[in-house]
């Protein structure tokens, strides 16, 4: 690849996507700026992957929402308040999800980063299982099973807390 | 398609390609989702503006320690290499360069990506697109603000991003991000302005634009022609540039 003016273009192109994914998840624009800046250089690192041009946007997301999601973890552990705890929820989600979907925003980094990953594509973005399945590489069945398992293990967790 | 609105993914996937997206007639018919996308329409522009510009020499790096990168550092890494930077390139402002009598401001303005950086004089002409970098010089310690006005009386913030007043400045200091100019050719006046105490930036927004309009001719003449900003307090300094973007 020819370094320079190719980089520049791939991230005129492509750097809009990262910085609203990192913007959306971490709520806080100096925090998305040099997630958005260290997210490229991973992407980069692989940089045959901006030829598939049908694979390349789910592959930014998924990079992209693992590497915030990290960040909003790694915060946490080192109790700095700068990133806001709620993520955004789609309010265009269907009505009989709104439960779960407060469940979800109150329990989300207690679980592991492909869980957490799934929960978001369902709650915060909006997406179908099976859209979810496609971006994250991994099958429908495991989506479903994780969010069942991350729904019911949430509303243990908060009868726990409430008692 | 279902009536259901798209994913943030499928919305990404519409504004990169808005014809053949699986989703953009959804989109183009949904009120909602058109409502999304112009929001993060705004978000990518904010990303052009001010991102790009300011960590572009950070991807990069990577692949190489450019020209770009040594001069457009960060203030902190710049001082650094300070030493190295003078060897290679000796910070002075351009010879055409317009400031204030007694330069208690100096303005240098920087343009071009990571192959050459290149210093821009005033009325210089370049990319409509450019992005750009810019470096001051006060002679004491006051709040600084970087703007610019085009020919439709557009005033833009360049400099600080955020916050509600002039960022703290004092000797040389290379400031930190950049901004990607709009595409849009014409002329683009960029004021410098530092304080001694700190200023609104409607004030600076009154400043400019009262001393612009107050200017001879319409338009892109009054952009061409503008002077020094009148209107601001006493003890306040400033500097000018003027860009002819192509």
């Amino acid at each position: 690849m020819q370094q320079g003016v190719v980089v520049g273009q791939l991230y005129q192109r492509y750097g809009p996507v990262v910085y609203r994914r990192c913007l959306a998840l971490l709520r806080q624009r100096e925090a998305a700026q040099d997630a958005t800046q260290e997210i490229f250089r991973k992407l980069l690192r692989h940089e045959e992957s901006f030829l598939n041009s049908e694979a390349v946007l789910p592959w930014i997301y998924r990079v992209a929402t693992n590497h915030c999601l990290n960040e909003r973890r790694n915060a946490r552990k080192r109790s700095e308040d700068d990133l806001p705890d709620e993520l955004p929820l789609r309010d265009d989600a269907p009505p009989d999800l709104l439960p779960d979907r407060q469940l979800a925003q109150r329990v989300l980094e207690r679980f592991d980063q492909e869980t957490q990953a799934i929960a978001v594509g369902v709650f915060v973005d909006g997406m179908e299982h099976e859209e979810v399945a496609a971006a994250l590489g991994i099958s429908g069945r495991t989506v479903s099973r994780k969010l069942q398992r991350f729904v019911a293990n949430a509303r243990k967790f908060l009868l726990r807390s409430a008692s | 398609m279902t009536d259901r609105c798209l994913s943030s993914l499928a919305l990404e996937a519409v504004l990169l390609e808005p014809q053949s997206a699986p989703g953009a007639v959804h989109a183009r018919g949904c009120e909602k989702c058109r409502t999304r996308l112009l929001q993060m329409e705004r978000e990518g522009e904010e990303f052009r503006r001010f991102v790009y510009p300011a960590t572009l020499a950070a991807v990069e790096k990577p692949a190489r320690w450019s020209s770009w990168a040594l001069i457009f550092a960060p203030a902190a890494a710049l001082a650094a290499v300070a030493l190295v930077m003078i060897a290679v390139r000796p910070p002075r402002p351009a010879e055409d360069y317009v400031g204030s009598k007694g330069a208690a401001l100096k303005l240098s303005v920087y343009s071009g990506g990571a192959e050459r950086a290149h210093q821009v004089s005033d009325r210089e002409e370049v990319r409509a697109d450019a992005a750009l970098r810019f470096r001051v010089q006060a002679s004491s310690p006051c709040q600084l603000w970087v703007v610019s006005i085009d020919e439709t009386g557009q005033v833009s913030r360049l400099f600080p991003a955020s916050g509600a007043t002039g960022a703290p400045v004092q000797g040389l200091v290379t400031l930190p991000g950049g901004v990607a100019l709009d595409g849009h050719p014409g002329p683009e006046r960029v004021y410098a302005v530092c304080t001694a105490k700190e200023l609104s930036m409607l004030r600076i927004e009154n400043a400019v634009r009262g001393t612009v309009n107050a200017g001879p001719g319409v338009g892109m003449v009054k952009v061409r022609t503008a002077g020094a900003l009148e209107g601001l307090p006493g003890g306040s300094s400033q500097a000018t540039l003027l860009l002819e973007k192509k």
